[in-house]
Parts: C-alpha cells; sequence; structure tokens
C-alpha cells in the first residue's frame, strides 16, 4: 500500500502541474484572438448613432465594466480570484447574462445528448466486439469491415450523412435545434415529443461512430484472451466454457474502461460537430457562438470546463484501475 | 506387476488440422502404461509432439487438435468414445490432470487464486462449499509447502517459481489419478527448478495424484525423478524402458545419440562434441514412409527407408523401433565406445 501512496501522490502532483498550465493558456489563448470584442458589441448597441462622444462614452463604460482596459496581468488576477469564488463574470457578446447563466441553460443539453449516446455506443460496440470474436466466421466478417468504415468516418460525415437521408430525403426527423422553434420550454406533451424527435438524429450521429471503434477495440482485445493459455488450463480442469467465457471477457472488457471514462472525460470537446451541425443547443454550440463573438470570460470557461473533465476523467482513471484490474495493480506499485 | 494399472493407452493417434487444411501426425499410434504409484518420463527434442501427446492423452480435443484413433484407458474405464461434455465434467480435473508447458501463463490474471480453485471444484462438485473448498486449498498448500498467503493474492503478486508450484497445487487439486506435466521446470531458474521437481516427487508419495507423466525435452532431469522413460521422435515412440535402462543402455540410435549428454561427462570427454545429433527431424505433415530417424542415423540401410519400422518389444517393459537387432545396435555401440577410448588414450 506505500507504494500505491507514492504513486497516488504523484500522479496527484503532475495532474496539478496540467491544471495550471491549462488555466494559462484558457486565460491567455483566447484573449490573443483578433479583434476588439467591446467594440463589437458597442457597434451592435450604438447603431444608428452620430454622436461620437456617445459612442466613447458607451465603450469606456463596457470596457470598465468587463475590466478590458486594465494590462493583461491585472485582469488575469481579477479573473482568478472570481474563479475562486465560483464568478465567471458577464457574456460580452449575450451582456447581460452571465457566463454561469449561459452554461448552466446549454450544460443540461449536451450532458443529455452525450452520456447516453457515449453509454449506449460503448455497450452495443463491446457486445458487438465480443460477440465476433466468440462467434467468428461471417458475423466477424461482416461487422469488421463496416465496423472499420463506420469509425474512421469523420465525425461531420456521419452527422451530414443521417441529417441528408433521415431528416431531408426522408423528413422523419428535424434537421436542427433541441425543440420545435415554436415551443416555449414547459414539462407539455408536446414539448417533450419535440426534444425526444430533435433528439434522434446527433444522438445516432455520435452513436453509430463510438460503436465502430469500441467494437473493433473490444474484440482484438477479446480474441487475444480467448487464445490465453489460461482458457486452455482451465477447460483441462473442467471448468465449464460459459464460465470461462466470463473469464474472457471481463478481461478483455477491463481495458475498454478506459475508453469510456475518457470519452466521459471529452464529452463537451466530442459533442462540438454534432451539436453544431444540428444546432443544438448544447455546450458545443456554445463554444461556437463564443468563438466568432470573442467572448473572452465565455470562451475561458467553457474551455476550463473541458480542461477540467477531462482531467478528472483520467485522474480517476488512473487512480481507480488499479482496483479493478490486478495486472495494473502491480505496475503500479512497482 | 502387481499394481493396478492406472493410465493404458492403445495406439493412440491424433493429428492437428491447420489452416490450409493440412493434416500434421504429431502423435502417431502411442501406447503406454503407466502403473498406481509409478512416474513415467518422455523424453524428445523440441517440435517433436511432447505437448500434442500430452493434450491428446486427456481425451478432450479442440480444433486444431483431431482425434484419430486409439484408446484411452483411465484405472480401467476407457473414456476414448465418451461423450465431450462428460469428459470435461467427469474427467478432466478429477481423473486426470494437466500441468501446461507454459504454466507461468496459465492462471487468469485478475482472478484470485483461491477463486480459480473455487472454479475448479464446484465445476465437479457443484454441491461444496466455498468454506469447505477454502478448507481443502489450505491444507493441501499447507502439505505441498506453499504459503497460504498465495491464496488471497492475484498471480501477478507471485514470483515465477510460486506460480509454477500454484499451477502445480490447482491441478492437483482434486486428487487425479494421472497427472500430466508438460515440461513444468524449463522456464525456471536452476533454484526453482529443483523445488518443482522436489514437488512433483512428493504429490506421489503424498497420493496428491496416483500416477504421473513427466515431460521434458531435457533428458538428465528424468533420471532420478521417474520410474519409466520413453523417448519420442517424430511423434512416434522411439524407445521404451526403465530409467535405467532408457539413460544407462539406450538401444535405438536416436535415445543413443541423445543419451550421449549424460554419459559422455563420465569418460571424462567433456569438450567433445557428440551429444548433437546431426541434421533436423522429418516434417510432420509429410512424414517418411520407412523409419523416420533414417535420415539422420549412422547405421542407416537400405531396408529402413522401406517400410514403416514397428516398435520391437524386448520383453520387460522394454522397447525399441529400428530393424536392426539388439544385438546389432550393441554391436555398434561397444565398438564405438572403443573407438573413443583409444582415441581419447592416444589424445
Ligand atoms: N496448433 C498447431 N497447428 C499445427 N501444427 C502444430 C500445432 N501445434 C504444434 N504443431 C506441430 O506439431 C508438432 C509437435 O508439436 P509439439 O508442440 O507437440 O512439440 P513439442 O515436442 O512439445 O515441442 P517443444 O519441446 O518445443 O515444446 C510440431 O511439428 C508442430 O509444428
Ligand atoms: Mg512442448
Amino acid at each position: 500500500m506505500k507504494g500505491y501512496r507514492k504513486y497516488f501522490l504523484n500522479k496527484l502532483l503532475w495532474f496539478l502541474i496540467t491544471f495550471v498550465c491549462a488555466f494559462l493558456l484558457n486565460f491567455i489563448l483566447p484573449r490573443l484572438m483578433p479583434g476588439d470584442p467591446v467594440a463589437a458589441i458597442v457597434s451592435r448597441l450604438a447603431q444608428g448613432m452620430s454622436n461620437t462622444t456617445g459612442v466613447q462614452a458607451i465603450y469606456q463604460q463596457y470596457a470598465d465594466l468587463f475590466g478590458t482596459n486594465k494590462p493583461m496581468v491585472e485582469q488575469f488576477f481579477i479573473y482568478v480570484r472570481n474563479v475562486f469564488r465560483g464568478d465567471f463574470g458577464f457574456s460580452f457578446a449575450q451582456y447581460p447574462r452571465t457566463v454561469a447563466d449561459v452554461i448552466k441553460s446549454s450544460i443540461v443539453w449536451t450532458a443529455a445528448l452525450q452520456f447516453p449516446a457515449i453509454i449506449v455506443g460503448w455497450l452495443i460496440g463491446n457486445t458487438l466486439g465480443a460477440l465476433a470474436a466468440y462467434l467468428k466466421g461471417g458475423f466477424d466478417k461482416v461487422l469488421m469491415p463496416v465496423s472499420i468504415f463506420v469509425s474512421n468516418f469523420p465525425p461531420f460525415g456521419m452527422a451530414v450523412i443521417l441529417m441528408v437521408i433521415f431528416g431531408v430525403s426522408l423528413k422523419w426527423f428535424p434537421t436542427s435545434g433541441g425543440y420545435g422553434f415554436d415551443l416555449i420550454p414547459s414539462f407539455s406533451w408536446s414539448f417533450i415529443w419535440s426534444v425526444i424527435v430533435h433528439y434522434q438524429l446527433p444522438f445516432w450521429s455520435i452513436v453509430l461512430i463510438a460503436i465502430g471503434g469500441q467494437a473493433i477495440g473490444m474484440r482484438s482485445m477479446s480474441i487475444y484472451e480467448l487464445n490465453a493459455d489460461y482458457v486452455k488450463y482451465s477447460r483441462f480442469m473442467g471448468i465449464k466454457d460459459r464460465k470461462i467465457v466470463g473469464y474472457v471477457f471481463r478481461n478483455a472488457m477491463l481495458p475498454q474502461i478506459t475508453g469510456l471514462a475518457l470519452s466521459i472525460g471529452t464529452m463537451v470537446g466530442g459533442a462540438l460537430v454534432a451539436e453544431i451541425i444540428f444546432s443544438y443547443p448544447g455546450l458545443g454550440s456554445t463554444i461556437l457562438t463564443a468563438v466568432r463573438g470573442g467572448d473572452y470570460p465565455l470562451i475561458s470557461a467553457t474551455t476550463l470546463i473541458i480542461t477540467i473533465m477531462v482531467l478528472i476523467a483520467n485522474f480517476v482513471i488512473e487512480i481507480s484501475y488499479g482496483f479493478i484490474d490486478p495486472r495494473i495493480k502491480a505496475a503500479q506499485s512497482d | 506387476m502387481s499394481n493396478p494399472v492406472m493410465l493404458e493407452v492403445k495406439g493412440l493417434t491424433t493429428k492437428y488440422i491447420t489452416r490450409f487444411r493440412e493434416d500434421v501426425y504429431a502423435v502417431d499410434h502411442v501406447s503406454l502404461k503407466v502403473e498406481e504409484g509409478k512416474s513415467l518420463g518422455i523424453a524428445g527434442e523440441s517440435g517433436c509432439g511432447k505437448s500434442t501427446l500430452a493434450l491428446s492423452l486427456m481425451g478432450y480435443y479442440f480444433p486444431p487438435l483431431h482425434y484419430t484413433s486409439g484408446e484411452i484407458i483411465i484405472d480401467g474405464r476407457n473414456i476414448s468414445r465418451m461423450d465431450p461434455d462428460d469428459i470435461r465434467r467427469d474427467i478432466l480435473g478429477t481423473e486426470i490432470s494437466y500441468i501446461p508447458q507454459s504454466a507461468m501463463n496459465a492462471l487468469n490474471p485478475t482472478q484470485k487464486i483461491i477463486s480459480f480453485i473455487e472454479d475448479v471444484v464446484q465445476a465437479h462438485e457443484p454441491s461444496r462449499t466455498k468454506k469447505d473448498i477454502h478448507d481443502l486449498a489450505r491444507k493441501s498448500f499447507e502439505v505441498l509447502g506453499l504459503p497460504a498467503e498465495v491464496l488471497q493474492k492475484y498471480p501477478v503478486e507471485l514470483s515465477g517459481g510460486m506460480k509454477q508450484r500454484t499451477v502445480i497445487a490447482t491441478s492437483v487439486i482434486l486428487s487425479p489419478k494421472v497427472l500430466i506435466a508438460d515440461e513444468p521446470s524449463s522456464a525456471l531458474d536452476v533454484t526453482s527448478q529443483k523445488m518443482v521437481i522436489k514437488m512433483l516427487k512428493n504429490l506421489l508419495e503424498h497420493g496428491f495424484t496416483k500416477s504421473m507423466i513427466f515431460i521434458t525435452h531435457e533428458l538428465p532431469l528424468l533420471y532420478n525423478v521417474t520410474d519409466d522413460i520413453m523417448v519420442m521422435y517424430a511423434g512416434q515412440i522411439v524407445e521404451k524402458g526403465t530409467a535405467q535402462e532408457a539413460v544407462f543402455d539406450p538401444l535405438h540410435p536416436y535415445s543413443k545419440g541423445l543419451m550421449g549428454s549424460i554419459i559422455v561427462p563420465e569418460y571424462g570427454l567433456r569438450d567433445v562434441e557428440l551429444t548433437a545429433i546431426p541434421g533436423v527431424p522429418p516434417n510432420l505433415k509429410n512424414p517418411p514412409a520407412g523409419c523416420r530417424f533414417a535420415e539422420r542415423c549412422k547405421y542407416v540401410r537400405a531396408e529402413c527407408e522401406a517400410n514403416p519400422v514397428p516398435l520391437h518389444d524386448v520383453g520387460g517393459g522394454r522397447a525399441y523401433r529400428c530393424i536392426l537387432s539388439e544385438r546389432e545396435l550393441r554391436d555398434f555401440y561397444t565398438r564405438e565406445a572403443h573407438m573413443r577410448e583409444a582415441h581419447q588414450n592416444a589424445g
């Protein structure tokens, strides 16, 4: 256990270092983008205003409000202080909404889209991969090429294909939005139905790609395990096939858990493409509008969320994996 | 001769069918007998079919290995025509047990030793409780000199030698009548090797198994360990006898060549390379029609390659596969010994 504690502290230290670096970049990078977002807001507000001093005053007011006229270093420390208080400030582009408010309303959509999609894709993919390894023959010969084809599809390609086939040609599902644009969010049946219908295309465009990747990984892990010496030995000790298949798939599955945790960690990034193409009101679309509008606080906050999720996912994998898989545990305490 | 026979094998022939639909006859008409309390050693070069024989003796076949003909009788019970599922439930692990060549990787890496032992026992005796199995395992491990803590560990937490001994102890957990050990020590360092050999000898003494077959490519290992020895060449038995006979008085030219490695040092000829037999064994996909050793044999004659050579029974459990008579062979061997001596004296 002593070895493990050292391992734990070592990992923790590295994750903290990574976090600090990522935090810095999250702050700096958006602010290096060309363009003056305050000017953009002001020009929008001041449309039709001819009074230059008036425009100047409005600009000054917003620059003070957002703190953009202060030196970068000072801005940074203000940012750090506020973040630790849980305050991400105002969204530039959607003023007077706060960043927290914007994120709160969009993160629910992303989580509701991504969590089920990742888990369904993972489960179906692993089951198919295991079956392909176990059944071999025709099933394997059909499944594998299809999986390889599907998993190598660029995500936008899959989304566009589904959109064209099921949205545009067959008109089974709507092609954009999280719900009908003429509805107001509520718990009415017509709203819930609209959400379900809008959900399908983005959901399946993510699931299909995930299935392909998981199936390929699971298949090769299972084939490897099926040929392991312990399978033969267990057979010769009279253990039933059903039990041995249990050993094999457990062992093949354990490394796949890493993949699951990682895709949950990178969920927001993974959502980008599907959300943008289907104009889904989630965090992915929010990031796109934030980047377009030079909305520093919103960009920093969303990328910070991504950073934290990825780091936590990695950390949890590294720390907990040894408990699930004794093969890794041995390596950890070396 | 009064001991009951634990394992009797008659004319066992098995083959691999490769991916390209070729047949590889790796075990060809093997017959053998092991009595209660006895051990039999099987020796031969790499690729001569030792591991295949070990697998074939279990009576349970799965691709690419296939049964062709022959009979396997364990303690009077003929298992050759038994249903494979019944063999698995009633024979494997309980009547006949196996220690794989690569016992290092024979354990499921994500399962504790005790949990695997539970699975083994419950596969045959489903009504046995966990507590009962734990008691059994602890007792066996103790008698075999293995610490009981091993039971609570995962295979990765054990050293190579300990893993090997754990596999051995697991194989005999249900006290089989026959134990087949396929090179259980060849991947280990010398100290662990000795421990494993000692443990195998103990198995018979303490009744963990009623008889044993020990397979190895290192002949010196067999002497002092097994009662009888069989030498295999290209899927066939070429020599059978007691350990004493096979090591110090081999009849077949191949065994003679192999045994050179032990005998020669006693004559002080350590630096003279006499042990390696020139040439390579025949391809088992297409074995020669006549004697399979003919190509490499010093005493080869035209008749050797014409017809299959039967195993010639000398009596008293002794046999060899050669068309030359015992007399002719011995004459060759004494003449060679004289020549070696002369050479040594001259040098
Ligand atoms: N799965 C297989 N498919 C086809 N041929 C095989 C297979 N396994 C072994 N063989 C062939 O059968 C023959 C005997 O192999 P086997 O493993 O029994 O030899 P061995 O005496 O145990 O050798 P070693 O000392 O290296 O363990 C060899 O010629 C080998 O090429
Ligand atoms: Mg072998």
